[in-house]
């Protein structure tokens, strides 16, 4: 290795492990500190208070239950359309997932919007019901928030789900099922005694990402008013951090639970994986019946479109003049999209979250592709550490980082209360590093490395190889990177409803809090903000879509 | 014991660009009760592709496959009672040694007891019973292999089906499997049929063959008959080394053998299976070890000169290659010791016994 090489390499790990240590490590560890060493001396005090405060305990369950009911009904979903996704070839599979990916353009916290119009107790389904006499009192269909928790945590996640499990099972090589088939087994025993055991990393992988997620979401119930969740007693918390200091130790269970999933997702991942000697050829296995397929689509189709109910709801109420005890809004106007262009406060959350965005994903590029090329290239003491620090942020939830960078922050310049923007920026940049390094990571890993070797053979420097060979053959991946990093980070939700606390900071998320708050016009206006993030989004997943091919659904995959 | 038999089987896959392929063209095969039967041929051949619609992995296009007289063409795998062996083994790495020999027992919902004891059994058979709480992974390619053909013969099937059993082992490895499989046969006596690239385990181990090119079968016969009486040039030229001479018929003798008029002289070719005429043009297929050196007592056969052009040490035996008459070249496979005194660039003699050419009809 040249000599300048290393040194760079060296320069760029010494700016990457600063990053990390001061915007992910520190307040961590700051958090820690406080929860554990209160006043200097060692003491669980305040986790005693944890499961003693009837609030907080209660709080603490309900999310537990909230995220293994998420959990075990994505998974019951996720099964069949994963099996039919990672098993079959069939005309029209491309199509299935990217319709897959559909209802994750909008995070479950604007989603809530549109589903409480339709599910709420005077919303479109009570009052179409009502309307036929098929009841006589509107139904409950929430459960006090709890369940509608539930049901849009499991629809926008079961993407990710069907997404980790279909490539778990696509990996199982097809002649250990026909080996099961030969010596009798029916295709259900061979799918339960072969198939599933075998794709069990990618059950536990997606199953740890899904109850990571429903478990810290804090737009979530927040939108339903369900305040007795562990992320909303921690939403609160941040406002008086000086004088109530169980909100630290919230934050560490919270934070060690998530560290632990995610820690036993990659070794499952890890240690499962095994690798079938044989070809896998999808081609191998038997097409789907007629009616297989059918079922499939009939089943993807109406889970999409039950899925994109909020989205639609959403919509809905974003272009309707007004929508009240009525099943469908009767009168339409453009106001409200239009609006949110002049209005002060969503005008000024666009611009901060356009500002906040490029910047996070300008610099997930940079690190991102500085990261990949040294897991990539280089080989290297503490490489398999470095990958577990980039892929970290996925095991942090945003909520818990958030809160970490105001407990840390407060009395340094950086001080969030004072100007959020500089943490808001980073808070961004971190969570979504993972992605930006995974898409680098691919895009580094298909370029044959004889073709750096032959730049350099012919006496180009190896920071004009790295300039004309591999950023340009790296491209497609590198801008599918930026775009995915830019649109997620347009609507990050937990981190900035907890930094930015002055309404000229709000970026679109907080913004679509606030609004949803105030009695006039806030809904539709919150709305029509929400229709602008459902569109970038939706632009991103379709550009990095184009730029990443099939790999766009490996972005959501943790191992 | 069961008979498996093909009735005119093809298959078409949808091939890359969209050009389809001929998987299996009118493939007819009757293997015996009993019978070690071997698919041999190049790869792509279509051989595995026949094995897998025996074993009901692939739907034939026309056609139908028999196991025991019974038609099998359209009846799910599970329930047609084959045993396959795959070509990767196929062992299932999450389930103990035991527990991937019991599967099919389990299935069949034997007793507990049972399961136990045909599982043994079917480990001691292999040599494998002090491995059964191991996971696949730790074993090595013998090893696994082993396990395999235990989990097929476990469930005692009716026919037992081998997918280049023995590819993805070194040769040494090869050799011992070799023997065993042979072993196995005439313990069990299952009627197998085993697919195979390597025209040597076919030689060394088939009752019969049937060698496929293209997706057809080419010629079906006993190892010795195919070497020694090949129906084409690919075939002698797929089953080992051999010379061609082109003649004309000049007549047959008392024993049925045909005189053959070539460049060389006249040369007497071993009873041909059909029929052939008088001044009827043939090729003449000479393997290399056929041909003997000429010693000091007279001898039948035709004698050929010509000048060494190349002798090369192979170990065992060594080769020499003769320019005969006419720029013809002959290569010749002899033991060391027979050809010591022969030297290249001088003038050698190749003696051809009668019968030890064959015919090759045009």
């Amino acid at each position: 290795m040249l000599g300048s090489n290393s040194r760079a390499s060296f320069a760029l790990l010494a700016l990457l492990a600063l990053c990390l240590l001061a915007f992910l490590v520190y307040p961590l560890l700051y958090v820690f500190r406080e929860a554990i060493l209160p006043e200097g001396k060692l003491s669980l005090a305040f986790f005693a208070i944890l499961f003693q405060n009837p609030t907080l305990r209660q709080s603490i369950l309900n999310s537990l239950n909230l995220a293994g009911l998420a959990t075990i009904l994505t998974f019951l979903i996720s099964l069949p359309l994963a099996a039919a996704l990672g098993r079959w070839n069939f005309s029209g599979r491309a199509i299935l997932q990217s319709l897959l990916l559909a209802p994750m353009i909008l995070p479950p916290f604007v989603g809530a919007l549109g589903m409480k119009q339709i599910f709420a107790r005077f919303g479109s389904l009570n009052l179409l019901l009502l309307q036929h006499g098929w009841i006589e009192t509107p139904l409950d269909w929430f459960g006090q928030g709890f369940w509608a928790v539930v049901i849009l945590e499991v629809l926008h996640l079961y993407p990710i789900m069907v997404l980790n499990l279909a490539a778990s099972l696509a990996q199982v090589d097809p002649s250990l099922e026909e080996a099961g088939l030969n010596l009798g087994a029916g295709r259900f025993r061979v799918f339960r005694t072969v198939t599933l055991p075998l794709a069990m990393p990618g059950v536990f992988a997606g199953a740890s990402i899904v109850f990571i997620w429903s478990f810290t979401d804090l737009g979530t119930p927040l939108m339903f008013e369900f305040r007795e969740v562990a992320p909303v007693q921690i939403f609160s918390a941040v406002l008086d951090l000086r004088t109530n200091p169980t909100g630290y130790a919230l934050v560490v269970l919270v934070l060690l639970l998530s560290a632990i999933l995610f820690w036993a997702g990659r070794s499952a991942l890890a240690s499962g994986r095994y690798t079938g000697a044989g070809r896998v050829m999808a081609a191998d296995r038997p097409p789907p019946s007629a009616l297989a397929r059918l079922l499939l689509w009939t089943g993807a189709l109406s889970l999409t479109a039950f899925a994109l109910l909020p989205h639609l709801g959403v919509l809905l109420l974003a272009i309707s003049k007004q929508w009240f005890f009525s099943v469908l809004p009767e009168e339409f106007t453009g106001r409200y999209l239009l609006g949110i262009f002049s209005h002060p406060l969503t005008l000024t959350s666009i611009r901060n979250s356009l500002f906040l965005s490029g910047i996070a994903a300008a610099a997930d590029l940079v690190l991102g592709f500085g990261l990949a090329y040294l897991l990539v290239r280089r080989r290297f003491r503490g490489q398999e550490f470095l990958d577990l620090v980039a892929m970290l942020p996925l095991a942090v939830p945003g909520l818990v980082l958030a809160f970490g960078y105001v407990a840390a922050f407060s009395n340094t310049p950086l001080n969030p209360r004072v100007n959020p923007l500089p943490l808001l920026a980073i808070a961004y940049a971190i969570r979504r590093l993972p992605f930006a390094v995974r898409a680098a990571y691919a895009g580094i890993q298909q370029i044959p490395v004889a073709l750096e070797e032959a730049s350099a053979n012919l006496g180009a420097r190896p920071l004009t190889t790295l300039r004309r060979i591999t950023l340009r053959l790296a491209s497609g991946h590198l801008t599918a990177a930026a775009i995915l990093c830019f649109a997620l980070s347009m609507l990050e939700v937990s981190d900035s409803l907890i930094l930015a606390m002055q309404e000229r900071f709000y970026p679109i998320t907080k913004a679509i809090y606030d609004l949803t708050g105030r009695i006039t016009e806030g809904v539709p206006y919150a709305s029509a903000l929400g229709v602008l993030g459902m569109i970038l989004l939706f632009a991103g997943f379709l550009f990095a879509g184009a730029a990443l091919g099939r790999r766009l659904g490996e972005m959501f995959r943790i191992g | 014991m069961a008979s498996i038999e093909f009735e005119r089987v093809s298959k078409r896959f949808p091939g890359e660009g969209g050009q389809a392929v001929q998987a299996l063209d009118n493939v007819a095969l009757k293997v015996a009760p009993g019978e070690l039967f071997f698919l041999l041929g190049p790869s792509g051949c279509g051989k595995t592709t026949a094995l897998r619609v025996l074993a009901g992995f692939v739907i034939p296009d026309q056609g139908t496959v028999r196991i025991a007289g019974e038609r099998m063409t359209r009846v799910p795998p599970h329930l047609r009672g084959t045993g396959m062996v795959f070509q990767h083994y196929a062992l299932w790495p999450h389930l103990s040694v035991f527990e991937n020999v019991a599967y099919g027992l389990r299935v069949r919902k034997l007793a507990q007891e049972e399961i136990r004891t045909r599982a043994r059994e079917a480990l001691r058979m292999v040599q494998m019973e002090d491995r059964a709480e191991d996971k696949p992974g730790v074993l090595s390619g013998g090893q696994q292999q082993r396990i395999a053909l235990a989990r097929a013969l476990a469930v005692r099937p009716r026919v037992l089906l081998l997918d280049e059993p023995l590819s993805n082992l070194d040769a040494k490895l090869r050799g011992e499997m070799r023997s065993e499989i042979k072993r196995l046969h005439q313990e069990t006596r299952i009627t197998t049929l085993y697919v195979t690239h390597d025209q040597k385990e076919a030689v060394t181990l088939a009752d019969r063959v049937a060698l496929m090119n293209a997706g057809r079968v080419v010629q079906v016969g006993t190892p010795r008959e195919l070497y020694c009486r090949p129906v084409s040039r690919w075939v002698a030229e797929f089953l080992g080394e051999a010379n061609f001479l082109p003649g004309t018929v000049v007549g047959v003798n008392a024993w049925g053998e045909v005189e053959v008029f070539t460049a060389l002289g006249v040369i007497t070719a071993s009873a041909p299976a059909a029929p052939v005429k008088k001044e009827q043009r043939v090729t003449l297929m000479i393997r290399p070890e056929s041909f003997v050196i000429p010693g000091p007592e007279p001898r039948p056969g035709t004698v050929i000169h010509g000048r060494v052009t190349r002798k090369v040490f192979l170990g065992d035996q060594d080769e020499i290659v003769l320019r005969a008459e006419e720029e013809i070249m002959l290569r010749g496979l002899f033991r060391s010791a027979e050809v010591e005194r022969i030297a290249e660039g001088e003038i050698a003699e190749f003696r051809l016994l009668p019968g030890a050419a064959a015919l090759i009809p045009e």
